[in-house]
């Protein structure tokens, strides 16, 4: 098969070391419930582009881990996506807040049309279910929308116990990821540039890393066992795809390729970049 | 307007301070009019290495909470009197100073001087916020070694966030026999992952011990040591001159070296 042919020297030291390429069943389980309940709904700050308008969305504010439970969290998350993203908007374009249940004062939306004017970006609008938030909003001067619930967020929250739910649309990140960064889309995530050691990216499709992938990645994150990770320079801390995890071999090789890893019945196995062929294809 | 530079690592022990009394020390003897700024309230050291610490009468925190004025608290070196330091309080800890009263004080720096230079405490917590919300660049400071460098990436990442775009790396402490051993990452290895432009590259030197127990910093000192030169040619890159790096290689085994080895082995 043209698979096998193409395993780089890389992979072939794995199997050397089987019980760490694959792990056992027990660990499998852990990741698995770990799954069910991670990425439903984008517990990231997230950008979506709407007639003619950028939603910015704030995750809902919870308890869970996954999410920034607190301002200063959030406000990190915003100025690190929003330095990612910006080609992909033209200057001055009209940005509607959806501020789901945070409760924001006038500082913190200051703080917000701030980090925005700097992405040349405008606030204008401000929907939100907090009372205080929509006053504070009011006060400033924006244009404000007060709902109990969002339609946006609650199509994902209805529909996420739901099997055969979409993914979001591809985020596309241009820049490095560094040390304590972490990425969460319930998607294909694409990076142009490095991932950088301790930083990490969960996605519920494909990872694509157009630089070095040294950090932590998870592809598939629902389940999903055909996703694929890819990377110019793949040089992980740790590769999930599914169930799956898989570390880099000890000693790395000489030269780097692009390289593909994907999910066979052994486990994560990694192919050259350059005439794989994914193997539900072939 | 004054050049607001915050020196920061996020690892503690890389040289921070060491680096800050040094380039301030050559920033000032180049004729630049220059401020350093203690930020590590409750741990503060700058005092030390400058060799200033029985001149301090009042500390930053006495000037934000009004008991004194600018003047009064900034202490002026007599051996480089282009050089004046802003002491941190040591009694106090870094939640006794809020991110408004930091950047007022700075803005208030700015106005006399060419430089402030902002000597940050280790960690990203509140001492790192308030030494870094008024600084306009940043410069670095890692050693070799993988956790100095995970913790400088993660500290670039928070700064490129809080809008500091313009960052520097120096890298300090290398030892140029380990790293042709491999034993040491290299500077091309740091900054591979690192991806910001270099300052300056600092070896390993026993006298920078020396020079911080005198409470003189080696710039100061005139020493003609490799560290010295390095920390001349970082005020000067600084100011925008391009100065060739240090070659830092191991000068070639002598005979004698070759021989011992030799019969070492046997």
């Amino acid at each position: 098969m043209t698979v096998d042919s193409s395993i780089t020297s890389a992979l072939e030291k794995l199997p050397e070391t089987p019980e760490e390429t694959v792990l056992p069943t027990a660990m499998e389980t852990i990741t698995q419930t770990q799954t069910s309940a991670e990425s439903v709904t984008p517990l990231q700050v997230h950008l979506k582009a709407e007639s003619g308008n950028l939603l910015l969305i704030l995750p809902p504010q919870t308890e869970l881990k996954e999410g920034p439970a607190v301002w200063s969290d959030l406000w990190l998350q915003l100025k690190q996506r929003l330095s990612a993203g910006e080609k992909f908007w033209e200057p001055n374009t009209l940005v509607h807040l959806i501020a789901e249940n945070w409760l924001l004062d006038g500082r913190q939306l200051q703080e917000i049309a701030e980090a925005l004017a700097e992405s040349k970006l405008v606030l204008k609008l401000v929907q939100t279910n907090r009372r205080q938030t929509a006053v504070a909003a009011a006060a400033a001067g924006y244009s404000v929308e007060q709902e109990s619930a969002i339609a946006y967020i609650n199509q994902y929250q209805l529909t996420s116990t739901k099997p055969g739910q979409p993914f979001l649309e591809p985020l596309y990140l241009e820049t490095t990821l560094r040390s304590g960064v972490e990425i969460r889309h319930p998607g294909t995530v694409i990076v142009l540039g490095d991932v950088n050691p301790g930083s990490s990216i969960i996605a519920d499709g494909d990872i694509i890393v157009w630089g070095r992938l040294r950090g932590f990645v998870h592809a598939g994150a629902r389940g999903k066992r055909e996703c694929l990770i890819m990377a110019l320079q793949m040089e992980p801390t740790q590769l999930r795809i599914a169930d799956f995890v898989a570390r880099a071999p000890e000693n790395p090789p000489a030269q780097f390729s692009p390289e593909v890893a994907y999910v066979t019945d052994e486990g994560i196995r990694i192919a050259k970049g350059l005439g794989f062929q994914r193997p539900d294809l072939s | 307007m004054a050049r607001i530079i915050v020196v920061t690592s996020g690892k503690g022990g890389v040289g921070k301070t060491t680096s800050t009394a040094n380039i301030g020390m050559a920033l000032a003897s180049r004729g630049n009019k220059i401020v350093v700024l203690d930020a590590d309230f409750g741990l503060r050291n700058l005092d030390l290495l400058l060799g200033l610490e029985n001149r301090i009468v009042y500390t930053a925190l006495d000037v934000m909470s009004g008991e004194c004025t600018l003047e009064d608290a900034l202490v002026k070196d007599k051996r480089q009197p282009n050089l004046a330091l802003l002491p941190a309080a040591q009694n106090r800890t870094k939640d006794a100073v809020n991110t408004d009263q930091m950047k007022q004080l700075v803005t208030d720096l700015a106005q006399q001087y060419d430089y402030v230079l902002i000597d940050c405490p280790a960690g990203i917590e509140m001492g790192f916020k308030n030494a870094i919300i008024a600084a306009k660049e940043a410069v670095i400071v890692t050693t070799p070694e993988i956790s100095a460098v995970r913790d400088a990436d993660r500290v670039i990442g928070l700064l490129e966030a809080h809008s500091i775009k313009k960052i520097h790396l120096i890298v300090n402490r290398i030892r140029p026999a380990m790293v042709q051993a491999n034993n040491m990452m290299s500077v091309q290895d740091v900054q591979e992952i690192l991806a910001i432009p270099i300052l300056g590259i600092v070896p390993d030197d026993e006298r920078v011990i020396v020079s911080t127990n005198k409470g003189e910093p080696l710039v100061l000192a005139g020493s003609n040591s490799l560290a010295a030169i390095a920390y001349n040619n970082i005020a000067r890159r600084l100011e925008g001159e391009k100065v060739p790096f240090l070659t830092l290689e191991t000068p070639p085994e002598g005979l004698w070296e070759r021989m011992s080895r030799f019969f070492r082995k046997k």
